[in-house]
């Protein structure tokens, strides 16, 4: 391997542990990647793991919440700015506004706040419970199993995604395979991946240069910040980001929730005969089933709670970890769908703090009460177990479920 | 009781207001609006679970009874 660990490191803060190779991580059938990635807990706070990005990198791991809201808030000790998704494809251009830092991050964020906002997700909520009861409707109608992936989770989440886009939902499919070669592929697919939607980005922003519509790439190019029309890279920064942090996401957290309540009855039952409930047990579920890891680059030298972390370092702040800091969590392994002051970090903290998070809240909610007041008590089905994998962003491949 | 909103680190999470909306008043990016909030009595105990729930620890709980501004 050609990951040396640096030498400012020293030997005695490295450990054996990475979000990729780590036992757990890879595509495990009847996996649980977070309880694996908790075991961090019992070790030091900070640690060095010399293997922990896809591209085979070397990162620090802040294991306490506390520690990582301190290094996800000091966004000029430790930036965001580097241009992960474009250096797969040999170029140098930042996500936006996920890979600009302040100040340059508030006017992109600033702009596109009002999309996402609570109020703008009130409004649609509407249309993402027909859309959900449409498709749980058609599934109990044609029998008593399903995979909740490919039936439900994917087919909703994307399709609200897409309208909100402007995109023709006839391309679920498409999208969504390139999506899963980009997150999950090998290195073949995962840059003919990010090529593809590169292109589609921009072909989609001439289009709409061309022939207004009132929908987001529209909105997008027509928009301005400090008084001038966003350039092509930055139409491009945006458009690939909020297609790729929305597509997958949403889905995932749904399918690890729905495959929590297969396993644990009592609870199923719970929130089907008392669905006020849901809303705290999806936050609950929020914290116990997390699916991405951030990472950031240190600026200058510091000493950080006891690690000498250099320029350049790559800082991991993985909310799988963050949610299951004892210190912050009573009991953080055990999953309490009552539980009270659930700040969990899932969709991370600081002025990156989750663009989408009203929208994918609202979407596990409502999925979830659609889902109980339709399918009656539901297993995994016999003889098939669900894939999951750990990574940069945790998945959940299949979920047969079986109502029988 | 008296909320001390520490707007610098508000992020927009909007817990606060998913507890209590009328309480916590966010603009329409779903950021806390300035300014701290007088809690009325019998709103306490809400407004302290609200203030609870700010992932960023953007809002304080000052509890000292409040002198007449
Ligand atoms: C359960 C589902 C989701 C989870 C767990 C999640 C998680 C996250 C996390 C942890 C971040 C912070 C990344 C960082 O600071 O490095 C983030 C940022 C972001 N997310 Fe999500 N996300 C979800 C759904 C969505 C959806 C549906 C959208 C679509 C609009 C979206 C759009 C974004 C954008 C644009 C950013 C960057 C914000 C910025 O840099 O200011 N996310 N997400
Ligand atoms: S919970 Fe905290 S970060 Fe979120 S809106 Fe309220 S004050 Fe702001």
């Amino acid at each position: 391997m050609e990951n040396p660990v640096p030498d400012h490191v020293p030997p005695e803060m490295v450990r054996d542990f990475s979000l990729f190779t780590s036992p757990g991580m890879s595509p495990t059938p009847n996996g649980d990647p977070h309880a694996a990635v908790a075991c961090v807990h019992s070790g030091p706070p900070i640690f060095y793991s010399p293997l922990n990005t896809r591209d085979g990198r070397g990162t620090w791991v802040i294991t306490r919440a506390s520690d990582q809201r301190r290094v996800l808030q000091d966004t000029e000790t430790f930036s965001s700015h580097r241009s992960i998704f474009a250096s797969a494809l040999g170029e140098n251009w930042p996500m936006i506004p996920l890979e600009l830092d302040p100040p340059a991050h508030g006017a992109f964020r600033s702009l596109l706040n009002p999309l996402f906002s609570p109020k703008r997700v009130a409004a649609l909520e509407p249309a993402v419970r027909e859309r959900a009861i449409r498709l749980i409707d058609g599934i109990a109608a044609s029998g008593t199993s399903c995979d909740v992936m490919k039936d439900f989770a994917f087919p909703f989440t994307v399709n609200i995604f897409l309208h909100l886009l402007g995109l023709p939902d006839d391309r679920i499919d498409t999208f969504v395979g390139w999506g899963r070669d980009l997150l999950h592929g090998d290195d073949v697919k995962r840059p003919a991946a990010a090529r593809t939607i590169v292109s589609f980005i921009d072909e989609l922003a001439a289009a709409r240069r061309n022939d207004l519509l009132d929908d987001f790439m529209t909105f997008v190019v027509q928009a301005q910040v400090e008084g001038r029309r966003l350039t092509k890279q930055e139409v491009r920064g945006v458009g690939v980001l909020v297609f790729v942090a929305g597509l997958d996401t949403v889905a995932a957290a749904i399918g690890f929730d729905l495959a929590y309540l297969a396993r644990n009855l009592k609870d199923q039952e719970l929130l089907r005969s008392e669905p006020g409930r849901i809303v705290a047990a999806a936050e609950e579920l929020l914290r116990a089933y997390p699916t991405v890891q951030l990472i950031r680059v240190a600026t200058k030298d510091i000493d950080f709670e006891g690690a000498p972390i250099r320029k350049g370092d790559y800082v991991s702040c993985a909310t799988m970890i963050a949610n299951r800091d004892p210190a912050e969590f009573e009991c953080p392994n055990t999953v309490d769908l009552a539980r009270e002051d659930n700040r969990h970090a899932t969709f991370g903290y600081g002025p990156h703090r989750c663009l989408g998070s009203h929208l994918a809240r609202r979407e596990i909610v409502v999925g979830l009460e659609e889902w109980l007041a339709r399918i009656p008590a539901f297993r995994i089905k016999n003889g098939t177990a669900p894939i999951t994998s750990g990574g940069h962003v945790f998945g959940i491949e299949n979920l047969i479920l079986d109502w029988s | 009781m008296r909320i001390i909103v520490q707007n610098a680190k508000c992020q927009g999470h909007a817990r606060c207001a998913a507890h209590a909306p009328h309480i916590f008043k966010l603009d329409d990016a779903g950021y806390i609006l300035p300014g701290n909030i007088e809690v009325a009595e019998g709103e306490e105990l809400t407004a302290s679970r609200g203030a609870r729930s700010c992932p960023e620890r953007a809002l304080k709980l000052d509890r000292e009874p409040c002198s007449t501004s």
